[in-house]
């Protein structure tokens, strides 16, 4: 039920302490309200006139009060846990995201990502809530009770026990039942309850299909079915909140009856029936709640789960062995048995990386190339640092050893130019400014001119104030790849640039528009450069040509087409019979 | 007050309310009598024992009460478990039908899909809406009028004996679920209006942490990175924080009134039901049954708390209307009939104060032709296609196929025009399915054969479930140029003559592409193409070439010819193919 992780989060050992106290504090509270309830109804049972009940009164009335302003404060104790508890893990994940993030995201995916440090989040600061309240409850209250239920009579004190573990295997053989029901109708299930969005989804193409209207009656159709397999599963779900419930208020009326005989027979007085009768749904109380929200409790425990797991996942030790670094026309990048292997290779779309021997140096341009699948990205990632190779890997940067590329130093001199840029929601010249945030206003224009960004801006109400990214204004493929370039000719401290296939998503006059300013952007630069266009090639000093993780050929373009290799037929395929 | 407001126009709530009245009204008896059952269990519980406590002759004086205890306390589980199921079985039933209707409101509305785009995942956002209306009958509805009926008979049950006590104590009902709720909401209302501003902002801001990932660990802005959510992160807890006290202090006031509610009852019984030993009988019973309403009640409040997100699910469900389509009378024409697509002098704007997007466009596709549109992105290309579907309509020109204005033959559409766009819509079914789609009268036998024509026999003959293969949320169990195959299957079942291709292989590399291409072209030989790309990859298939640019068309001819008079597209069909250029 619980997760053991949970004790180790700070704060929580002081919690349950602390909560004991008030839960402990509660239970007598509770003694006491029924007690004098108890007390008053006797007397005016025995019809006394009302002053002799204005006593117990009071102290039931305090006792209820007390009771709810105990619960106020326990539920503060417990909210401010969950908030600031769920915060903690929320900066812990944010910490793991910008020491791991890159490799993460190429094995969990992004959507996880999101989805645990904003929902996961108020899942888990939910289940906080629930669960250290109702844990408590659940253990300290009845035994109170009970104790005291077992001094005013023995027999009642009995069958209340007896109906406890009764409730445990009712509930336990139930949820089974229902939980096996559920499974087996799962697949189905969720292909049911999502057809209705899928539906929403596709309308477009129903309609080119011209089959959007007749598909009406089947929304209706599968919906009606869904419910229909809802309402059966829902039958056998809720029969164990109903066992509990019925075993509840069946204890309390076999109760009740017990009460009534053993006061005939004049065993027993009014006093501690009444107060028993009373104290019955207390002690059933914190049961109930315990099955109630299962669901909430069961989402926020995955969600936390799911969290710890990220939470674990291995740091990249040792980034920052390599001293600061000017990369220039003499430096030297050499790298001897550079392997990487994904964790779950069908997962990925790029293959596992196995080079021989690579080196670069100076500022040349590197082309990599290759068909889709074949190594280009994960080679260009470990280079940049995102992803970790085998430690087996021999990497030296001007003759210096490191372990990988996830070094501050190496990592200073690089801009990185991916396929789909992201732009940050803030302005445009945030997003132009991103590796030099203080960079001043004139050098954020010059670097914008640069790349063919000024009339576009012109263009523009707020000019460089404009707001982009989530929520802003939508921006084109290519003035989003212009972006980028204003932000690398703005970054002249850093001298190596690595593009990932940076204009496969632009049409052809786009590209073609780009070229000059990229091309000015090389200058003085190490550049390496995957990518599916061909073009590209002439502006390259050499060119790596990558086929299932393994570099098949490398050398200048001259030396590589100059005979029917790797490269030649790479090309051949690439371009297709000519007009 | 906004509450009125929202449902002053509505159409989405109020008129399904009346539907399925039976069980509806069967819902609410039901959840009457389980705080009936409840409460019942307890008054007779307590007036038995105060009754054996007179220590009566007979056992059979207290066996009447003994009977109706175990009844009420059977019946309480029992009412609830039916209450439950029946509850939900109305709510989704008017799901369904909520559902249906929204379907048919946005099929009427095809321009509705072009703004898609601009609001990001409206249609996740509407169905979630009617998601949100199952909880709002569930949490918010049932409750607080189980709890208003409750109050009301018990009230008037109480009137029966002593009228002016029952009048005090509907007070203070009416103080606990009546007016304490409706503070509530009011003073809570703007706060979760903040919140949720608040939190789509963190949802932004992280999602920039974790999708701009690459780019912060480059820039080495580390303290950037962690402080970017933090401001937003902080004032979201602290607004948290205040309603939170605020709901506790409520609930706490809420017990306290209730307390006050149980005092006024002993007080009462202790004076007017102690004028003999068969009366005084009652005064616990009474008491204890009273008691078990406080879970009846103070839930009321908690419900009221939740309805500023109704709010929001009501009226963005509100804001989406059937549309008139305005379609001239409908005229049918024989696929076999058709003959070429005319576009004259075509003026297009998507609303009077946007630029114009389409500026005098002219163009003739005689049948059998393969016409490749390009030009940069934003240009208007499926604009253009839109218009010749007859999505759109254009403020001025004219668009014919034969000598039909295409409004006329909208109806039957889809014997005209296929379409296949960049990211064609597989369904979350079998492959099998998926393809049928094209054509449903089709035997098995040929959406096989289409399959194999689309180069895909292989592929499927090797996958463990064949042709009933799950294609998995939004295909994803295909890749996308095995995707853009399945899809091009079902256009060849539905085999109308005019095919429109919108970038079907951007984002896909080049040998795909090719290869993709090709089985284009092979199977669809017979067939007229329009065909929307970003590059020239391709381009030997097509008769005619058209460069849209700025308003106005560029450049246009055979490919063949242009490659030889025109030094652009030269210039751009080298670079295009990495062809070594003598410049």
């Amino acid at each position: 039920m619980i997760d053991k992780r949970l004790f180790r989060l700070p704060g929580t050992k002081k919690l349950l302490l602390m909560l004991a106290g008030l839960t402990f504090l509660q239970a007598f509270v509770i003694l006491f309200q029924g007690k004098y309830l108890a007390e008053a109804l006797v007397n005016s049972w025995k019809m006394k006139p009302l002053q002799t009940i204005i006593l117990p009164m009071t102290l039931f009335a305090a006792a209820f009060i007390v009771r709810h302003f105990i619960n106020l404060i326990n539920t503060k104790v417990v909210e401010s846990y969950a908030s600031n508890t769920s915060e903690e893990i929320r900066s812990m994940l944010l910490d793991k995201l910008y020491n791991s993030g890159p490799q993460m995201i190429s094995e969990r995916g992004t959507g996880n990502l999101v989805t645990a440090s904003l929902d996961g989040i108020d899942l888990v600061e939910n289940y906080f809530k629930l669960i250290f309240t109702k844990m408590m409850n659940m253990s300290i209250i009845p035994p109170v009770l009970l104790i005291y239920i077992y001094f005013q009579d023995v027999a009642s004190g009995i069958t209340l026990t007896i109906i406890v573990p009764l409730v445990i295997l009712f509930m336990i053989l139930l949820g089974y039942a229902a939980q096996s029901k559920a499974d087996e109708q799962y697949a189905q299930y969720t292909v049911l309850s999502n057809h209705f969005l899928d539906a929403l989804r596709g309308l477009p193409t129903l309609k080119m299909l011209g089959l959007s209207k007749r598909y009406v009656k089947n929304i209706y159709t599968v919906s009606d079915e869904y419910r229909r397999r809802t309402m059966n599963t829902l039958r056998i779900a809720i029969l164990s909140t109903f066992a509990l419930d019925w075993l509840t208020t069946l204890g309390i009326a076999i109760l009740a009856v017990f009460l009534g005989f053993s006061l005939i027979n004049g065993t027993m007085i009014l006093f501690p029936a009444l107060v028993t009768l009373i104290l019955a749904p207390e002690y059933f109380l914190p049961l109930r709640d315990f099955s109630s929200d299962y669901h909430a409790t069961l989402d926020g425990k995955n969600a936390l789960t799911n969290i710890f797991s990220i939470l674990e996942h291995k740091d990249t030790k040792n980034t920052d062995e390599l001293e600061p670094l000017q990369w220039d026309e003499n430096s030297n990048l050499e790298v001897n048995n550079l392997q990487f292997n994904y964790d779950d290779e069908d997962k990925n779309v790029d293959a596992s990386l196995d080079v021989d021997h690579l080196k670069l140096s100076g500022y040349h341009n590197i082309g990599v190339i290759g068909k889709s699948g074949s190594g280009k990205s994960t080679l260009i990632r470990v280079i940049g640092g995102f992803l970790t190779p085998e430690e087996s890997s021999d990497i030296k940067i001007n003759g210096k050893e490191i372990p990988h590329f996830t070094q501050r130093n190496w990592q200073k001199e690089l801009t990185f130019l991916p396929q789909s840029p992201y732009l940050f929601s803030g302005t445009l010249a945030d997003n132009i400014a991103f590796y030099r945030p203080e960079a001043s206003q004139e050098e954020v224009k010059a670097a914008a001119n640069k790349a063919g960004l000024k009339d576009f801006i012109d263009t523009l109400k707020d000019g460089y104030k404009t707001m982009i990214g989530e929520g802003g204004r939508g921006i084109s493929g290519g003035q989003q790849q212009r972006i980028m370039i204003a932000r690398a000719f703005l970054a002249d401290d850093r001298h190596i640039l690595i593009f990932d296939e940076p204009t496969a998503h632009l049409d052809i006059e786009t590209e073609y528009a780009l070229k000059k300013p990229m091309e000015q952007l090389f200058k003085d630069h190490l550049v390496i450069f995957a990518t599916h266009r061909l073009h590209w090639i002439k502006e390259m000093d050499y060119v790596i040509v990558m086929d299932d993780g393994l570099i098949a050929e490398q050398g200048t373009p001259e030396e590589l087409s100059s005979h029917q290799g790797a490269y030649s037929d790479l090309i051949e395929n690439m371009r297709g019979d000519q007009l | 007050m906004n509450f009125f407001k929202t449902f002053k126009h509505d159409t989405w709530v109020k008129p399904y309310v009346k539907q399925y009245k039976g069980l509806l009204i069967s819902v609410l008896i039901l959840g009457f009598l389980t705080v009936f059952s409840a409460t019942a269990l307890m008054f007779t519980a307590g007036y038995t024992i105060d009754k054996a406590a007179t220590h009566p002759y007979n056992i059979l004086l207290i066996y009447v009460p003994i009977i109706l205890t175990r009844g009420f306390g059977i019946g309480r589980p029992v009412f609830k478990y039916i209450e439950r199921l029946r509850s939900h079985n109305w709510v989704l039933k008017i799901t369904s039908d909520l559902r249906t209707r929204l379907y048919k409101t946005l099929e009427s509305d095809a321009s509705f899909f072009n703004e898609r785009h601009k609001t990001g995942d409206i249609m996740g956002l509407l169905s979630e809406d009617i998601n949100h209306l199952q909880d709002l009958y569930l949490r918010t509805v049932f409750p607080t009028v189980i709890a208003y009926i409750v109050a009301i008979i018990g009230s008037l049950a109480l009137g029966v004996f002593n009228p002016s006590f029952g009048f005090f104590v509907l007070l203070l009902c009416v103080i606990e679920i009546v007016i304490v709720p409706l503070v509530s909401v009011s003073i809570e209302s703007a706060r979760r209006e903040r919140q949720k501003a608040l939190k789509s902002d963190l949802y932004t801001k992280l999602t920039d942490n974790v999708l701009g990932v690459d780019d912060w660990v480059i820039s080495g802005r580390e303290k950037d990175f962690k402080d970017l959510s933090a401001k937003t992160i902080s004032e979201l807890d602290s607004s948290k924080n205040k309603s939170k006290a605020f709901r506790r202090y409520r609930d706490f006031i809420l017990q306290v009134l209730f307390t006050g509610i149980v005092v006024v009852f002993i007080i009462f019984t202790n004076l007017k039901m102690t004028n003999g030993q068969e009366q005084a009988n009652f005064v616990a019973a009474l008491v204890l049954a009273v008691l078990q309403l406080s879970d009846t009640f103070v839930p009321v409040s908690q419900g009221f708390e939740e309805w500023p997100q109704y709010r929001d699910s009501i009226e963005r469900l509100n804001t989406v209307k059937p549309v008139d389509q305005n379609l001239p009378e409908q005229v049918e024409l024989a696929p076999e009939d058709f003959n070429g697509i005319e576009l004259n002098h075509v003026n297009f704007e998507y609303a009077s104060d946007s630029p114009i997007l389409i500026k005098d466009f002219s163009q003739k596709i005689t049948k059998g032709e393969k016409l490749a549109l390009l030009g940069p992105s934003g240009i208007g290309k499926t604009t253009i296609l839109q218009l010749i579907l007859g999505d759109l309509v254009p403020q001025s020109g004219e668009i014919k196929v034969n000598d039909l204005n295409v409004q006329q033959i909208q109806e039957k559409r889809e014997t005209i025009f296929s379409v296949l766009n960049q990211n064609p819509f597989l369904f979350n079914t079998t492959v099998m399915n998926n393809v049928r789609l094209g054509n449903e009268d089709k035997s098995d036998a040929e959406v096989k054969q289409a399959l194999a024509r689309v180069g895909l026999k292989d592929l499927i003959d090797s996958l463990p479930d064949k042709y009933n293969t799950l294609v998995g949320e939004n295909g994803s169990r295909f890749s996308g140029g095995e995707q853009e195959r399945i899809a091009l299957a079902r256009i060849l079942l539905q085999d109308a003559p005019v095919v429109l291709l919108d970038e079907p292989t951007v984002g896909l590399d080049p040998i795909t592409e090719n290869d993709l291409l090709e089985t284009f072209f092979d199977v669809l030989q017979d067939k007229t193409i329009i065909w929307v790309t970003h590059h020239l990859q391709g381009v030997k298939h097509v008769d005619h070439v058209v460069f849209v640019n700025d308003e106005k068309i560029e450049m246009q001819g055979d490919p063949r010819d242009l490659y030889k008079t025109n030094a652009h597209f030269k210039e751009l069909y080298e670079m295009d193919q990495g062809l070594t250029s003598e410049s």
